[in-house]
């Protein structure tokens, strides 16, 4: 499309708004990353870091003891940062492959095959989306400890591994979208269903599918409360759980501002690593999700 | 190596390994609490007490305040709860009454476990009816926390500062210090005639209005409780009085000196949570601020100027602070009440609270651990005395008011101190209002 | 690909029932088993149970009393609930219409000029930040005095703008801080429904007189709307059950302005020990949520939902 001069300017005006708006408040906590505690507290809207410092993220990386945590402002308490960062790519990848699989599968029979029931079972699903998660979380947390799966990955994982409703109807929504010709042409050849959805509907659909993953990773990496209350112990502790050492520690207490923004930067990275790589796939696929 | 020996060597490895086998099986207790200051001062106890008890195990678990409470009450449900954890005055009631607590009394008596070496009442505060739910830990109180090289540049004395005198009719000369600390955008300060209290740049003080809750510890507590006021009239009353003429005219007092009189940060000045009047503090838009002992670890190593901790206004019967203090607890269905019962004593006991003490984060309730405190936070330059001070005090506290509903009072206190501190109503309208509907709930 | 989803919809129903049904019954099941499954147990049954607890009075710790309709019929005079019912209510419609409209511009502006991955990259990444940290982070930047916003306003000599701390912006501040967490997220769905809009359509408008703000009105935004029948639903549905925001920022204050039917229901259960009638509100907040559901379905002529 054409633009005129006034309209491009506007558009780039835009631009730029949009851009700050969001990027701002990243810069903000980036900032108050590199500040040290006292600074943070002294100036603060000072736009540079006041007392700028590595010390938070040594903190948050447990680089330093529990003494020098104290003197660059800590609580003195150390973080096994890579053992909380090991647990949450764990977990995440697991809850990614198996929801993000069998979600697609049950996707796969909505959209195409007949059975009796099929929609309203379908709209059953949907109604999971309404149910306040409140009512869900003690009766799940019951059961998993009854399995005896507290404090394990497949005791955070399970609730989410099989299935989301949010998953379902998304996949369902792009293989209504998918032409039919290929299906057919496999069918008249004799291929059975189950080699159709493999061999053809998964390689058409892997844009969405890639953008299902993304987005079930990058939701299961920021869990708070689950993960909170199913896996406690350091072994299995996630990465945005343990960060919550950086809230508040008391009833009156402040969070610890330069912590938790330095653990945050760093807790971002690697949903932004995974985020760019596949980027490109989710962006220009991310439309193709539910209005088809 | 003779063959004799060889055998001899053997038999010996292999009694003693039958005497490591059967001390082993180590019990595992599970230990929570929330601050994580605390944690390494805990860690130290831990490690001393697994010195002396080697068959029992301490492992530590810390969670941040909200996500305490969420997790124990939840792990509660499920049966799965620490064997020992970190309670609260506030909260302790409702588990007890619950029967989620270990009654530890018959354990104190058999044991002959002193309770009398605590500071005076602590120990109280955790029994009911008889029972005994925990041994006190720690305590703190409130002073007053103020910028020591503002008061100077200003002409505030240390004197001045720590003899202030209170009354909800005229604000005494508390308020003349707080005229003294506030700026207006001219260059006014509050003594001036022409101070502007509508366009403020610095306060005197300021309070954290939407955490008020019921009690407001450490923002009204003490001055209402100087004119003579209690909140209840004993533990696990069922009666209150925020419809007392004298809590009325106290809380008057401090909407007035927020909105009319310019003189303490306004509500909508201040952020609802995580910021507030701690940062306005630091960041030198107020002179001065009430604060618990538990902040002076904070205020010591977080501002680029010198904090001064002075004592409390006197008010018309003197200087109170509410006193509140922890304990831990032992969960019913913990499958260790034995080791968890040793775990608690030794919590409970000098050994344990001399090392608390020495970290100086807290004050512990036996008074040489106050001694091992006051030590460290004297080599680190802090003179802490306003709050030892006060607990040490002839009547100089008053008991965190322990009573049942303790949740919906708080919900329905802190709607009314909302309004009153947002203009939108008076303090004898809403207080009178809020103080039957409170006490409807002991119907 | 630009099918729409109505010739979708009628391709289906044309098709015939054959014997095929019986066998693709078995078939659908091994599909369908694994994600069915994980639905039963941990949603339909903890859903069921708390169906069944709302009928009774439960304080979590000791064994729930059966109590019949009493929860149900408290809530009904419980100033509590309406208040929560209208917080949530005005929070949705702070929420959603400028969200939208908001995600339509910015969209539009994405589509005007160059596909930029990077700038989609841009405004994708506040959703990449865990809910907290986002509502701690504004509360730091919207403080009203030490907040670098305020500061900024104050002096270019503008008032004091209390944001969270007072009653009467606490619920649209939380609006927006919502907006700018999902704004990127929701644009971007709408980005590629425009993106699917043949430009020949334009075309023909462009050749037959229409100009920039007709086309929009009469082709962009009709062929938009399943679209945006998807965004608007899914994005209704989760407005209602904001939470975190709250529990970070305002815990329902100032004088219960923000207090969202999650936060209410999270206080009665966790902090007021009272799970029967926490679950009772759950159970009429689900059914309205239904009902919000349907009605916009049947509104927006949802056919991207349609089987």
């Amino acid at each position: 499309m054409k633009l005129s001069l006034a309209a491009r300017a506007l558009f780039w005006a835009a631009v730029a708004v949009i851009s700050f708006v969001t990027l701002f408040p990243f810069y903000w906590s980036v900032r108050t990353a590199f500040a040290f505690p006292r600074g943070v507290y002294s100036h603060p809207t000072e736009f540079l870091p006041p007392e700028p410092t590595l010390g938070n993220f040594e903190r948050v990386l447990g680089l330093v003891d529990s003494a020098t945590s104290v003197r660059l402002g800590g609580s003195g308490q150390t973080i096994h940062f890579f053992v909380f960062l090991r647990n949450s790519i764990l977990v995440s990848a697991l809850i990614t492959i198996g929801q993000t699989f069998f979600s697609a599968a049950a996707a796969y029979a909505f959209a195409r095959l007949r059975f009796p029931l099929s929609r309203q079972i379908f709209g059953f699903y949907l109604s999971a989306l309404m149910v306040p998660g409140i009512v869900l979380l003690i009766p799940n947390f019951i059961l998993i400890k009854s399995l005896g799966w507290l404090n394990t990955y497949q005791g955070i994982a399970a609730p989410a591994f099989l299935m989301s409703p949010f998953a379902v109807f998304f996949m369902r929504q792009f293989f209504l979208g998918l032409s039919r010709e290929l299906e057919e042409a496999a069918r008249v050849e004799g291929a059975g269903r189950v080699r159709i959805f493999f061999q053809i509907a998964v390689p058409l659909s892997m844009t969405a599918i890639t953008t299902l993953a993304i987005i079930t990773f990058i939701y299961s990496w920021n869990d708070y409360l689950w993960p909170l209350l199913v896996g406690k112990s350091e072994g299995v502790r996630m990465l945005t759980v343990a960060l919550g050492v950086f809230r508040q520690q008391g009833a009156q207490n402040l969070p610890d501002w330069a912590g938790l923004m330095a653990g945050t930067t760093l807790a971002i990275l690697p949903t932004l690593v995974l985020f760019l790589a596949l980027g490109r796939r989710v962006i220009n696929s991310i439309g193709f999700t539910g209005f088809r | 190596m003779s063959r004799t020996k060889r055998v001899l060597i053997a038999c010996a490895a292999g009694l003693l390994a039958c005497a490591i086998a059967a001390a082993a099986d180590p019990v595992t207790i599970r230990y929570t609490l929330w601050d994580s200051n605390q944690l390494p001062a805990y860690q130290k106890v831990a490690d001393d007490f697994m010195a002396r008890n080697p068959n029992i195990r301490i492992e530590i678990t810390q969670m941040g305040w909200g996500d305490y409470w969420n997790d124990l009450q939840t792990s509660m449900v499920a049966g799965t709860a620490a064997d020992v954890f970190t309670d609260h005055l506030a909260k302790y009631p409702e588990f007890a009454a619950k029967g989620q607590l270990m009654d530890i009394e018959p354990m104190v008596k058999s044991d002959k476990v002193p309770t009398n070496i605590y500071l005076k009442g602590l120990a109280d505060l955790w029994t009911r009816d008889g029972k005994r739910y925990g041994l006190p830990k720690d305590w703190d109180t409130i002073a007053v926390v103020y910028n020591k090289d503002l008061a100077a540049k200003l002409g505030i004395t240390e004197k001045e500062m720590n003899s202030m005198t209170w009354n909800p009719a005229n604000g005494g000369t508390f308020e003349t210090v707080l005229r003294k600390f506030a700026l207006d955008k001219d260059g006014n300060n509050g003594l001036s005639p022409a101070f502007d209290p509508s366009n403020v740049v610095r306060w005197g003080i300021a309070m954290d209005y939407s955490n008020f809750g019921a009690y407001g510890q450490q923002y009204w507590s003490s001055f209402a409780a100087s004119t003579g006021w209690k909140f209840t009239n004993g533990m696990y009353a069922k009666k209150y009085y925020y419809d007392d003429p004298r809590f009325i005219q106290t809380m008057q007092y401090f909407a007035d000196l927020s909105r009319k009189k310019g003189l303490m940060t306004p509500y909508e000045a201040l952020s609802a949570q995580n910021v507030g009047s701690t940062v306005l503090f630091t960041s030198q838009k107020i002179g001065m601020v009430l604060d618990g002992s538990w902040m002076i670890g904070f205020y010591g190593g977080n501002t680029e100027f010198k904090v001064g901790f002075a004592r409390l206004p006197i008010g018309p019967v003197g200087r109170r602070s509410m006193f509140n203090g922890l304990a831990d607890s032992i969960y019913i269905k913990t499958q260790h009440p034995k080791e968890a019962w040793q775990w608690v004593k030794y919590l409970g006991s000098a050994a344990a609270q001399n090392v608390v003490g020495s970290y100086g984060v807290v004050f512990p309730a036996i008074e040489s651990g106050v001694q091992a405190a006051l030590k460290t936070y004297e080599e680190k330059g802090l003179d802490v005395s306003a709050f030892t001070a006060q607990a040490l005090e002839k009547d100089g506290t008053f008991l965190f008011p322990i009573t049942d509903h303790a949740a919906e009072i708080t919900s329905i206190m802190q709607e009314s101190f909302d309004g009153i501190f947002l203009g939108k109503v008076s303090a004898a309208d809403a207080l009178k209002a809020a103080n039957q509907k409170v006490n409807a709930l002991f119907q | 690909m630009a099918q729409l989803v109505i010739r979708e919809r009628s391709k289906n129903t044309s098709l015939v029932r054959t014997g095929l049904h019986v066998r693709e019954a078995g078939l659908a099941l091994v599909f369908i088993l694994p994600s069915l499954a994980g639905f039963l147990v941990f949603f339909v049954a903890p859903a069921i149970r708390g169906l069944y607890i709302s009928f009774t009075d439960w304080n979590l710790l000791t064994q729930p009393k059966a109590v019949g309709l009493a929860n149900y019929v408290a809530l009904l005079s419980d100033p509590d609930f309406w208040n929560a019912l209208k917080v949530t209510v005005f929070y949705v419609l702070w929420n959603i219409p400028l969200q939208t409209v908001l995600a339509v511009m910015v969209a539009l502006v994405m589509n005007t000029a160059a596909n930029s991955t990077l700038l989609k990259g841009v405004i994708l990444l506040p959703w990449l930040m865990p809910n907290v940290v986002v509502a701690l982070l504004w509360v730091w930047l919207l403080d009203p005095t030490v907040g670098l916003i305020n500061v900024a306003v104050k002096a270019l000599g503008g008032p004091l703008l209390p944001f969270l701390s007072s009653p009467g912006t606490a619920l649209p501040t939380i609006a927006g801080i919502n907006i700018w967490r999902y704004l990127g997220y929701t644009a971007l769905l709408v980005f590629a429904g425009l993106q699917a809009i043949p430009t020949d359509v334009y075309e023909a408008a462009r050749i037959d007189g229409a100009n920039d703000r007709q086309s929009f009105w009469r082709i962009t935004l009709p062929l938009l709307r399943p679209v945006l029948a998807f965004v608007v639903v899914t994005s209704v549905l989760g407005s209602f059950q904001i939470f975190d925001t709250v529990a970070v920022t305002t815990k329902g204050g100032p004088i219960n302005a923000t207090k969202v039917f999650n936060y209410m229901i999270y206080q009665q259960a966790f902090e007021r020990f009272q799970m029967g009638y926490a679950a009772a509100v759950s159970m009429v907040l689900f059914l309205i949520l239904v009902g919000v559901g349907l009605l916009q379905m049947k509104l927006l002529r949802a056919g991207e939902v349609e089987t």
